[in-house]
């Protein structure tokens, strides 16, 4: 993404050679792609295809189908809910700390994921020091399809925020420089001028962090537990159907492969490649 | 450059780490590994036996895999490596016994189930009947676990089972997911072995009993694994366990085998 912004400017090293090797040398490139395609085409020649549909259905893939859609909605608006001041805020607010505040935002993504479920627990639980407050409030998150959501939003939310960030450091300021001066509020200089340039990082952000949400595993059976039509997600489904039924879990897998292919279908061919 | 090098090596250098692994670079008297897949509510009885038998069988070590029974069985009908399956169901057993198969299938231990609540009983929790009261958080092991199904029995044995499973809130995938879930005070109440209310959780949970008349008895079947790669020493360890690795069993709170 970088890469591509810097290509934009028109000064700079837009203008810098590149050599090209010879063909054959992009054989370089086939450990890594044989290390990705090598397991994938194992779940396609171990698929079950001939009792796919019966698999999907006895193993509640489609029930968890529901629910992950609900959570990771539910994730991404909250994502979004938290990520976009912030991205602005560190964006075009010159704030002693910032970096460190930047890295603190952004460490769930190398936080591993069950430690993110303990912390949760740990502070959203029941008896934890916000959760006893939330259910005060008569609020509990344990075992409720909001807290998956929320357990997957904790993961999620630092994409986002990256990508608006690079987003808005992206954008022309003179543009809002010149509308304010001709006498726009901050509040149209928003909608109109920063929020339409801001789209392909807001959209490329937005999947990004809907796509973490959808594989989110570690968090959600520590902190929203499994129950199916309530917190049983895709990837609860895949790790309980593999107890028990392999095939079924290898089915719900390549559902959830061809929805990863889709994703990156739409972030890297329209949004990035553009 | 020397660093590029370093870079461009690791993942193998990593990979020679991780395939060394089963076999030690200091060859001691003569170096030998088990794999015990055994059942969760095994855990800590295991690994006790497990350190007695490594302490007695000098150059031997016992790896174990635990989990739910029904995922151990399943991962060696994939073909996972292992020597020994210790169940926690003989259905599971059964099912290992049909495919890879299995040899010297015994039963070394049995246990009861228990109602765990948090200590702070947030529900009122005093009897298994008070599992049916609506509005009870109730957690249990995944259908198809062995605790899982154990626990659904007993609601059955007791008359309560559509109140109890009305008020279910989550499958765990094993019985530690159970406790887990209980200890952290995030479920009113979960059905585990009296086994799994170790020393580690007594100051977070109370145990409720359930009473004879309707508890389940879980029988725990050990057997060799058809493709054990030592399988002289794996029924040495099955032996062990019968024997004098009964006495870990019994301080566990397990039954003797019937």
């Amino acid at each position: 993404m970088r890469e591509r912004s810097g290509a934009a400017e028109t000064h700079g090293h837009a203008g810098r050679a590149r050599r090209s090797a010879p063909a054959p040398a992009a054989l370089l490139a086939l450990p890594a792609l044989a290390f990705v395609l090598v397991p994938l085409a194992g779940l396609a020649v171990k698929a079950p295809w001939s009792r796919a549909g019966s698999a999907l259905s006895r193993s509640g893939a489609w029930t968890a189908l529901g629910v992950s859609l609900e959570v990771t909605l539910g994730a991404t608006a909250l994502s979004l809910l938290v990520a976009l001041p912030a991205a602005w805020a560190l964006a075009r607010v010159p704030f002693p700390g910032r970096r460190v505040v930047r890295a603190l935002i952004v460490l769930p993504i190398v936080l591993p994921p069950v430690v993110a479920g303990v912390a949760l627990l740990a502070a959203l639980g029941r008896l934890g020091f916000v959760g006893a407050l939330l259910g005060r409030a008569g609020i509990t998150l344990a075992f409720t399809t909001a807290g998956a959501a929320v357990a997957a939003a904790f993961v999620s939310a630092p994409f986002l925020v990256l990508a608006l960030e690079a987003g808005f450091r992206g954008l022309d300021t003179r543009l809002e420089d010149a509308a304010r001066a001709l006498g726009a509020s901050r509040r149209y200089v928003f909608q109109r001028i920063v929020l339409p340039q801001l789209r392909p990082a807001l959209v490329a952000g937005l999947v990004l962090a809907w796509a973490r949400a959808l594989g989110e595993f570690g968090a959600t059976i520590t902190f929203a537990g499994n129950f199916r039509g309530t917190t049983q997600t895709l990837p609860l489904a895949v790790f309980q159907a593999l107890q028990t039924d392999p095939g079924a879990a290898i089915v719900i897998s390549l559902g959830m492969l061809a929805i990863s292919v889709g994703v990156l279908v739409a972030v890297g061919g329209r949004l990035l490649v553009r | 450059m020397r660093r590029a090098i370093v870079v461009l090596l690791f993942p193998f250098l990593a990979l020679m780490a991780c395939s060394r692994g089963s076999a030690p670079s200091q060859p001691a008297a003569r170096e030998r590994t088990l794999t015990v897949l055994g059942a969760a509510s095994l855990t800590d009885a295991f690994q006790a036996i497990g350190r007695r038998f490594e302490a007695r069988h000098d150059g031997v070590t016992i790896r174990f895999s635990f989990g739910p029974s029904d995922g151990l069985a399943q991962q060696l009908q994939q073909g996972a490596p292992a020597d020994l399956f210790a169940s926690a169901s003989s259905k599971w057993m059964d099912a290992v016994a049909g495919d890879p198969g299995v040899g010297h299938r015994a039963d070394f231990a049995r246990n009861r189930l228990t109602v765990v609540v948090p200590t702070s009983n947030p529900a009122g929790i005093t009897a298994l009947a008070d599992l049916a009261k609506p509005g009870v958080r109730l957690v249990l092991a995944a259908e198809g676990v062995p605790a899982g199904d154990y626990a659904r029995d007993i609601l059955d044995n007791a008359g309560i089972s559509r109140a109890a499973l009305a008020n279910l809130v989550s499958n765990e995938i094993d019985v530690k997911g159970v406790l887990q879930k209980v200890a952290a005070g995030e479920a009113d109440a979960g059905i585990v072995y009296v086994t799994d209310v170790t020393p580690d959780v007594r100051g977070q949970v109370t145990a409720i009993p359930i009473p004879d008349a309707v508890n389940v008895i879980a029988t725990y079947p050990i057997a060799v694994v058809a493709g054990s790669r030592d399988p002289g020493l794996a029924l040495r360890f099955e032996r062990y366990v019968l024997g004098p690795g009964q006495s870990e069993l019994r301080r566990a709170g397990f039954l003797p085998a019937a």
